[in-house]
């Protein structure tokens, strides 16, 4: 299933979400139609790169291929445009992830699809030293 | 078209368990049967299956034609409705609106999981395929990992103990003792939950809905169905809404405003033209705690960041003024996950008609019943009214 990831690999490797050109709204995942005004007139637009962790767990029972990482911290990053994005906090002192903690996009080595399947790469997030 | 009363005249469920000897159609079939076997002279019009997992659980779809055809009603229309862990009440709300506007006169809801047929890791899997693919699964987070995120946002946001937390699900497993379809029917304590496995932290095994199989099925009726079931108990559908929130968790403006849930049961208690002070009982879908306790805010029995808290303060246990989920609930009655929603209207109907036994709510008149898909993404919320 490697190919619904590589679809939209753009969006994993810059962060491309939504921006209403009306009203300046920013969404990652992108949206389709504006949630603040309802407008149809959406473009791609890259997220910032840098944000705060709003909330962390870490996941001791991972799906399945993410088991030799676990247990491994996920969050929601509240990004410096208001957007927020689920995803792994990688490189990171265990006791450095924490809510309010400062963090920053980095690209990594995200799926693999078996032995001779496809590798693929995604975002991930490392708090900032 | 004609707008009746819409009733539920019958339910029939099985015990939630592992049930290795049973398949899907053999659940679906064996609550079913006992739910038509209720009102033996009606043949329901429609038949709808609330279902999430099929596929994955048992290798099936086309469940409606599947089951419709086992029991005999073959020529009917039949359809699986899906939306997740709300797939039961989904199903039920859909058979309500036309029963209710009189489109047909009856129809029969069966709600069914298979779950235990997987490993664990694929049940996972399969439950966390109610997320976006692209954007959930892919960075390798199950249902608990979100909900563990919501927990955290929960108890730092709102100062919610380990107890606080821990304290529905004690309730659950209390009465789910006297239950006798509930899949756990051992009665627990805080340190338990406290002590148990952690898996997505701060939630532990305790905090989490467990796995099993199970299928519950109700007969709807509207008052030109109901002359074919004259000698039934009667349960009133007073009000049924559906709603949906932002899909994920993570983009919503605030993650403890549970939307689907509070316009779903705004709207739900409108229809029936009740005050939330007249609900003498709740049906929460406690498929962990955090979302059990958000779930009793955004239905306004507890303030924000209360939920949890009246919950340790006794507001809800069995001989409160609001006993919630009378029967176990998701924690221990068991979540097989399409069949839920209608455990939930079943237990409801038992309550509403005095055959609750040991669980029974003295005197109750009005129940609600609260099914989610997602992290609140589906709500699928009724109220029903014992009828005269």
């Amino acid at each position: 299933m490697a190919i619904q990831y590589w679809r939209i690999r753009d969006r994993y490797y810059r962060l491309i979400g939504s921006r209403c050109t009306k009203c300046g709204a920013e969404s990652f995942p992108p949206v389709y139609r504006c949630r603040k005004c309802g407008s149809y007139e959406i473009k791609d637009a890259e997220m910032p790169k840098t944000g705060r962790i709003l909330t962390y767990t870490i996941l001791h029972e991972p799906m399945p291929g993410f088991e030799a990482q676990a247990p491994f911290p996920l969050a929601i990053v509240k990004l410096a445009n208001g957007a927020t994005v689920l995803t792994q906090i990688v490189d990171s002192p265990e006791e450095s992830v924490k809510t309010g903690a400062k963090v920053r996009a980095t690209l990594r080595r995200a799926k693999v699809d078996g032995d001779s399947g496809q590798i693929v790469y995604g975002y991930k997030f490392i708090v900032e030293p | 078209m004609a707008r009746t009363k819409a009733y539920v005249a019958s339910v029939g469920f099985t015990k939630v368990a592992e049930h290795w000897e049973s398949s899907i159609l053999d659940l679906a079939v064996e609550a079913a049967l006992k739910a038509l076997k209720g009102v033996p002279k009606l043949s329901p019009q429609q038949l709808f299956v609330g279902n999430m997992f099929s596929s994955a659980g048992a290798s099936q779809e086309h469940m409606g034609a599947l089951v419709a055809s086992a029991l005999g009603l073959e020529g009917i229309p039949a359809f699986k409705v899906e939306s997740a862990c709300s797939s039961g009440a989904s199903a039920f709300n859909v058979a309500y609106s036309l029963v209710k506007s009189g489109a047909i006169d009856s129809a029969l809801v069966v709600g069914v999981e298979k779950m235990r047929d997987l490993e664990p890791e694929a049940v996972s899997q399969a439950l966390a395929m109610a997320e976006s693919a692209e954007y959930t699964q892919f960075v390798g987070a199950t249902f608990a990992a979100l909900n563990g995120l919501l927990a955290r946002h929960y108890m730092e946001r709102m100062d919610v103990t380990r107890d606080e937390l821990s304290a529905l699900p004690v309730i659950d497993h209390a009465n789910a003792v006297a239950a006798e379809h509930a899949q756990f029917r051992r009665a627990i304590t805080p340190e338990i939950v406290a002590r148990s496995g952690m898996v997505a932290d701060p939630l532990r095994l305790f905090d989490c809905a467990p796995v099993g199989d199970g299928a519950a099925a109700v007969v709807l009726v509207n008052d030109s169905g109901a002359s074919h079931a004259r000698k039934a108990k009667m349960a009133e559908v007073a009000g049924g809404r559906v709603s949906t929130a932002r899909f994920s968790v993570y983009e919503r403006e605030d993650m403890l405003d549970f939307t689907a849930t509070k316009a779903a049961f705004r709207e739900a208690m409108k229809q029936a033209g009740l005050s939330p002070q007249k609900v003498d009982f709740v049906e929460v879908h406690d498929a962990f705690s955090v979302v059990g306790a958000l779930s009793l805010e955004a239905m306004g029995f507890s303030k924000k960041g209360m939920g949890s808290k009246d919950a340790k303060a006794g507001k809800y246990g069995p001989k409160s003024d609001l006993p919630v989920n009378t029967f176990g609930g998701l924690k221990a009655r068991g979540h097989p996950v399409g069949a839920t929603g209608v455990y939930q209207i079943a237990e409801a109907y038992l309550q509403l008609t005095g055959q609750a036994g040991g669980n029974q709510v003295e005197g109750a008149e009005y129940g609600v019943t609260q099914n989610v898909g997602g992290v609140d993404t589906t709500a699928a919320v009724h109220v029903f009214r014992g009828a005269e």
